[in-house]
């Protein structure tokens, strides 16, 4: 999966999630300051990837690095090379 | 009617978790129960009983006070708020009930079993005493901070619970706030206001406006609406402000011979008056928005409020309140500009 492939995938997970339109999201939106995630969101959003991307289990550390879409994305991207 | 249990959550487990199960066992044939939790823990709180409606799924870990609430159903999957919200997920049971860690057992109830699609936040709804009867207080602490969806959809929850789950026709629905008057409040309450207020007009819920707090508790609604943070603040008024005038009533019939008899004379009227204020005779505070119930009992449960929270978990499962909340969540929906 490219990048482009994995952002429109994240783009729907985030816009469920979060009630927001996916054309809304992009690389730069910030899971606290734009979307207002707390921590129960992003470990939500986390499940929801690793689910989706069948990428195992996303480690607390990483978890904690992963602050804006763009961080998401380029962690699947690398995670399933 | 299969009711799961966490015995290993609250200040006095597993025993007086175990002997709460047991009770309400016994009372209720017709219910199944299972503990979860470290079975030989669990096996010796029940002192040789083996009702053939218990039964103990073994857990070896618990979520602690001090554990990330957020990650603790990670770090500790063998925990019995863990393997307890897996057997509901799965089918194994119609309700949970803990006396755990609340913010783990949030967390743990929305990742795990799921909010309703659509459910922004799930709320905790205490039912608390008013001069009424009672009132649903929604919510009262999981979400300190709220946005004016947040509120308009524990307008929608409080209300179908008061319906479905306490038997109010027609639930007066009131938002909390520091005046009666539309323009009175913040920000928060200024915006949704107008959103109740139409959902109001469409008939969906019986929004009566703004109501304070002392009128609340004069029996002014059946539901009141808050953010976690002023919910909670609320909540705990009532219960210092109980316990306080309780000490000093307890103080002024002590005085004399004269007020030891006055006191003799109320005393079953003050009794029942303080059984009002008793939190375990409720015995929890059910999870809103979560896909199945789930019931948080107090911390300090003892056999009495688990028994109490058991039959509370069957009344929510068998009040149909879930596919009531599925059933209108589109109403839920605050659109753009509405606020």
């Amino acid at each position: 999966m490219n990048t482009q492939d994995v952002l429109a995938k994240m783009q729907e997970l985030i816009g469920e999630q979060f009630a927001v339109d996916a054309e809304e999201i992009t690389m730069e939106t910030s899971f606290e300051e734009d979307l207002g995630a707390d921590s129960v969101d992003l470990v939500e959003l986390v499940m929801a990837m690793e689910e989706e991307f069948d990428i195992g289990e996303v480690e607390e550390d990483e978890v904690s690095e992963l602050k804006t879409v763009g961080d998401c994305v380029n962690y699947l991207v690398n995670k399933m090379k | 009617m299969k009711i799961i249990i966490d015995a290993m959550g609250g200040d006095n487990a597993p025993g007086e978790i175990v002997k709460g199960a047991l009770a309400a066992a016994a009372s209720r044939p017709e219910l199944e129960i299972t503990l979860v939790g470290r079975e030989a823990e669990v096996r010796a709180a029940m002192g040789g009983q083996a009702p053939t409606n218990v039964s103990v799924v073994n857990a070896t870990e618990v979520i602690e006070i001090c554990d990330d609430p957020a990650m603790a159903f990670k770090h500790k999957k063998d925990s019995s708020i863990t393997v307890g919200l897996n057997l509901l997920k799965a089918g194994e049971g119609d309700a949970f009930v803990s006396a755990g860690s609340t913010g783990a057992l949030l967390s743990a109830a929305t990742l795990l079993v799921k909010r309703v699609k659509g459910i922004r936040r799930a709320a905790m709804c205490p039912v608390i005493p008013t001069a009424g009867g009672q009132a649903v207080l929604i919510d009262c602490g999981a979400n300190a901070e709220c946005t004016v969806e947040y509120l308009v959809q524990f307008a929608y929850l409080g209300s179908f619970y008061a319906s479905h789950v306490l038997g109010i026709r027609n639930p007066r629905v009131g938002l909390l706030n520091i005046g009666a008057e539309p323009s009175k409040g913040d920000t928060l309450r200024l915006e949704t206001w107008p959103v109740l207020q139409a959902a109001g007009e469409r008939g969906e819920i019986n929004f009566i406006g703004n109501i304070e707090a002392k009128e609340a508790i004069k029996g002014g609604c059946d539901v009141i609406v808050a953010d976690g943070y002023s919910g909670n603040i609320m909540l705990k008024t009532i219960e210092g402000v109980g316990s306080y005038l309780g000490g000093e009533v307890k103080k002024l019939f002590l005085q004399s011979t004269k007020t030891k008899l006055a006191g003799l004379l109320v005393k079953s009227g003050l009794k029942a008056f303080k059984e009002q204020l008793n939190p375990d005779r409720i015995g929890g505070t059910a999870f809103l928005g979560i896909s199945r119930p789930v019931i948080k009992a107090h911390g300090a449960s003892g056999a009495q409020a688990i028994e109490n929270a058991v039959y509370q978990a069957v009344k929510v499962a068998e009040s149909g309140i879930i596919a009531e909340i599925e059933a209108n969540i589109g109403k839920m929906k605050v659109q753009e500009g509405e606020s």
